[in-house]
């Protein structure tokens, strides 16, 4: 909760400090505030990363899967039916509207499903309350960082980075209307591991985008 | 064996939970092997799988116990990436058989995409479901590369230091790109220790370690991981901090040597002068050591037991006179301030000018022209004036002269011959006869001889001041005599005295202060002053039974005769003629009335009420104003 509670604070000071501060056009500023944007939406996909590492670690402590269950060929994430680039040749060759296309579609496929977890985490009286704020904390962090995602788009469409065709995004549940039985599907714990891996796409999504776009500031 | 493994998994990640290792997915080949019973034949698996930059990935594989399938061929790796539902498995791209290695590529490469690896033999297909990873968990950064260090800082005790570690991140890590985020663990020991301190991981380049000990070697080494993922990297190579002493002893080098070579400047700056006989110099650097020298007389007679010799040299025996024919020694010796024994002329002295006592100073009168003295005592001694003693004429060996004696004293802070000197002041009173120092010429008496302190013996009506010395006195017998009978006399007549007599005689007469506070005063002195206020005469006890009165009769016959005085005296008052009264009667009433008359002493101080103290202060002080 807080550290959602932060995020939040963070996004509305970004959006605050978008607008009035630079609002002549110099484009060092801009630039600047673009790049601290993209650190704090970083740092939060590095923060949603770890949660998500630590929420399946865990519950493979308490569950005890039988064995590898990657090993599971019929497993199959939901967010399969997205292509994400799976190198980073592949991502560097992606358009930066694709690549943010991609980002925002993750994170919008995983507001629900975590949503739907943690409730049906706290109904299991076997799972501590520590991984029970931490799925809190988990989907609460998918919905704020989407929203931070998003300013950084409009950032970078105000600034002529990108073209505008990100912008139908708006409602993005459209995109999973018909997958969205899917999800219902997995298993806990699949979830956790799906959730895990595309937590770390996005990070790495993320980074990239930012230093091919604004590289000179920490890259 | 696919009974058997799902149990034993089981049990292993019961194993590893507890010890707090989280097994992450596709790594679990690496734990199965090794927790293997030895007592099931090892097939063929692989031995590890690892990704250095999330870009490629390599595998390993081992034959196990199948010894015959060690051979290169045997056995062949087939992978299976799970892209789609479709996928099939393929051989591995690229052998590297020297290492039983499988290599793949970036085109072969998927990151997030699982893959499971396969070992098949002729007809037999080793499989192990564990053996599927996604590339992004078994990555094992490359260790950084470029380390260094600086000294941050010394603690204020010396002990302590703190050094920043910085580094380059690997080059196979492109971090550049944002590709690959990279954590740092640093580690370090001292030199020959086993244990290593492990320090927190964190994501920047560079690491501050406090607390390293001085003189002590340390050794440090770091190494990468993913953040958020387990699997560490190899540890980079050792580099070694070490730091020593040296800052502050490169300080305190410069202060010995100034120390020393000024040391060593000041000895040859002494030498030199000491060499070259610069007597100026050498009277500055190392000055003399006053010692006894009387011109004319070697200074081996003025230690013990050579007293005869000297005394003879001294009175002018043999050689009829020291200052002649003496052997002129330290005549070399320019420093040497010689003690002019002979006294006689007053001009005589080369290097000092004989002075007069104190008692003709004090008189004002001439020096002394002649005196009846012996020739032992004609060598009146006389001493530069700066030096405050002096001495009186002293011949032990002419005890039956009735001439005084001449004690030769030598300059003071000689401990030799203060011994002489003693015994000569010892010998002064056995000798029954002394004689008065008188001069033949007109004019009071004056001392030749006197004591290095000298009482006021009588204030004559000229205002002169008649001192009495206190042991070596000479008196004529003839004049002590008359002087005892006038004296008791005028003992006789002040008991009746009246008031205004005793005024008058009070100015002619000396006045003891405090009977007891001069050691000086026996039993009929005692008796004297408890029976009349007049002041009491105080004599030298030795000298009290040699009929002497210590205390020489002013130049005129009717100069009264007073009582024994004491050797300190107050003065306490002061009459017109600017005489001293010693010691007016306690019993005296107070004046009348204050008139300026000679008869009546001028009221002065605190004897007298205000009123006479202001009269008189008129008295007094109008003839100035005439």
């Amino acid at each position: 909760m807080r550290q959602s509670a932060r995020l939040q604070t963070i996004l509305d000071l970004t959006a605050v400090d978008a607008a009035p501060l630079c609002t002549n056009a110099q484009a060092g500023c801009h630039v600047l505030s673009l790049a601290n944007l993209f650190d704090r939406v970083i740092q939060h996909s590095a923060r949603m990363h770890g949660i998500s590492n630590d929420l399946h670690s865990e519950f493979e402590l308490y569950f005890l899967p039988s064995k590898n269950q990657i090993g599971r060929v019929s497993r199959n994430c939901h967010t399969s039916s997205i292509l994400t680039p799976n190198g980073k040749e592949n991502a560097q060759r992606m358009a930066r509207e694709e690549l943010t296309e991609v980002i925002l579609k993750l994170l919008v496929a995983w507001r629900d499903p975590l949503w739907h977890f943690h409730q049906s985490m706290a109904h299991h009286h076997d799972f501590n309350n520590f991984s029970s704020n931490k799925s809190l904390e988990m989907s609460d962090m998918v919905h704020e960082l989407r929203k931070g995602v998003q300013k950084v788009v409009e950032k970078m469409q105000m600034l002529g980075i990108i073209s505008n065709s990100v912008s139908n995004l708006a409602s993005p549940e459209a995109l999973l209307a018909s997958d969205s039985a899917e999800w219902r599907l997995m298993k806990d714990y699949d979830l956790l591991y799906c959730f895990r891996r595309d937590s770390n796409k996005v990070q790495n999504y993320l980074k990239i985008l930012k230093c091919r776009i604004v590289p000179e500031h920490g890259c | 064996m696919a009974d058997s493994s799902p149990s034993t998994n089981l049990l292993l990640l019961l194993l590893i939970s507890s010890l707090d290792w989280l097994p992450t997915p596709g790594s679990a080949f690496l734990i199965d092997r090794d927790h293997m019973t030895s007592s099931a034949p090892l097939e063929p698996h692989f031995t590890e799988c690892i990704s250095r930059e999330q870009e490629t990935f390599r595998c390993w594989w081992s034959p196990g116990s199948y010894h015959n399938l060690s051979s290169s061929g045997a056995l062949r790796v087939f992978y299976l990436k799970k892209e789609s539902p479709t996928s099939e498995w393929k051989e591995c791209p690229e052998y590297i058989h020297s290492n039983r290695e499988c290599f793949f590529d970036v085109n072969h490469t998927s990151i997030w995409v699982p893959y499971c690896m396969q070992l098949r033999g002729e007809n037999v297909t080793y499989f192990n479901e564990d053996d599927c990873f996604t590339v992004e968990n078994i990555v094992r950064p490359d260790p950084p590369v470029s380390l260094s260090w600086t000294l941050l800082n010394i603690s204020p005790s010396g002990l302590s230091y703190d050094v920043m570690v910085n580094w380059e991140p690997p080059p196979s890590a492109d971090v550049d790109a944002g590709w690959m985020r990279i954590e740092y663990e640093t580690q370090y020991r001292e030199r020959n220790t086993t244990n290593w301190e492990a320090l927190e991981v964190q994501p920047h380049t560079q690491q501050t370690v406090y607390g390293l000990h001085i003189g002590k070697e340390y050794e440090m080494h770091i190494r990468c991981r993913m953040p958020a993922f387990t699997k560490f990297g190899e540890f980079s190579d050792s580099i070694f901090i070490e730091v020593t002493e040296i800052p502050t002893k490169e300080s305190t080098i410069p202060l010995t040597l100034i120390l020393v070579l000024g040391i060593l400047c000041i000895l040859i700056l002494i030498m030199l002068v000491v060499l070259t006989q610069q007597h100026r110099l050498m009277m500055v650097l190392l000055p003399p050591v006053p010692a006894p020298k009387i011109k004319g007389i070697d200074s081996e007679l003025l230690k013990k037991g050579k007293l005869d010799e000297l005394n003879f040299i001294l009175t002018g025996g043999g050689m009829g006179g020291l200052p002649t024919y003496a052997p002129d020694f330290y005549q070399d010796e320019p420093w040497v301030e010689f003690i002019e024994v002979d006294g006689e002329d007053g001009d005589s002295g080369e290097k000092e000018d004989n002075r007069a006592s104190d008692t003709q100073r004090l008189l004002g009168l001439p020096h002394p022209v002649s005196h009846h003295m012996n020739m032992g005592c004609s060598n009146a001694i006389s001493f530069p004036d700066d030096d405050s003693g002096r001495a009186s004429c002293y011949d032990p060996d002419l005890p039956d002269q009735d001439t005084l004696m001449l004690m030769a004293t030598l300059l003071p802070g000689q401990p030799e011959d203060e011994e002489a000197s003693f015994d000569v002041e010892e010998r002064a009173p056995a000798s029954s006869e002394r004689s008065l120092v008188q001069t033949q010429t007109g004019g009071p008496q004056t001392w030749v001889n006197t004591d290095f302190y000298a009482q006021v013996s009588n204030v004559m009506p000229s205002g002169g001041v008649v001192l009495s010395p206190g042991q070596q006195l000479r008196i004529q017998e003839s004049t002590l005599a008359t002087e005892e009978e006038t004296q008791k006399g005028k003992e006789g007549e002040e008991s009746k005295e009246t008031e205004e007599e005793k005024q008058k005689e009070l100015q002619f007469q000396l006045l003891v202060v405090d009977p007891e506070g001069s050691g000086y005063t026996t039993e009929s002195n005692v008796r004297q002053i408890s029976t009349h206020p007049q002041p009491v005469e105080t004599k030298p006890a030795a000298t009290m039974e040699d009929n002497q009165s210590p205390y020489i009769h002013p130049d005129s016959p009717q100069s009264q005769f007073f009582a024994p005085v004491a050797d300190y005296t107050v003065v306490q008052e002061l009459d017109s003629h600017h005489s001293l009264l010693l010691n007016p009667p306690p019993a005296s009433p107070p004046l009348p009335a204050c008139h300026s008359t000679l008869s009546k002493p001028p009221c002065l101080w605190a004897t007298l009420p205000p009123t006479c103290w202001g009269t008189s202060h008129r008295e007094v002080t109008m003839p100035s104003d005439l």
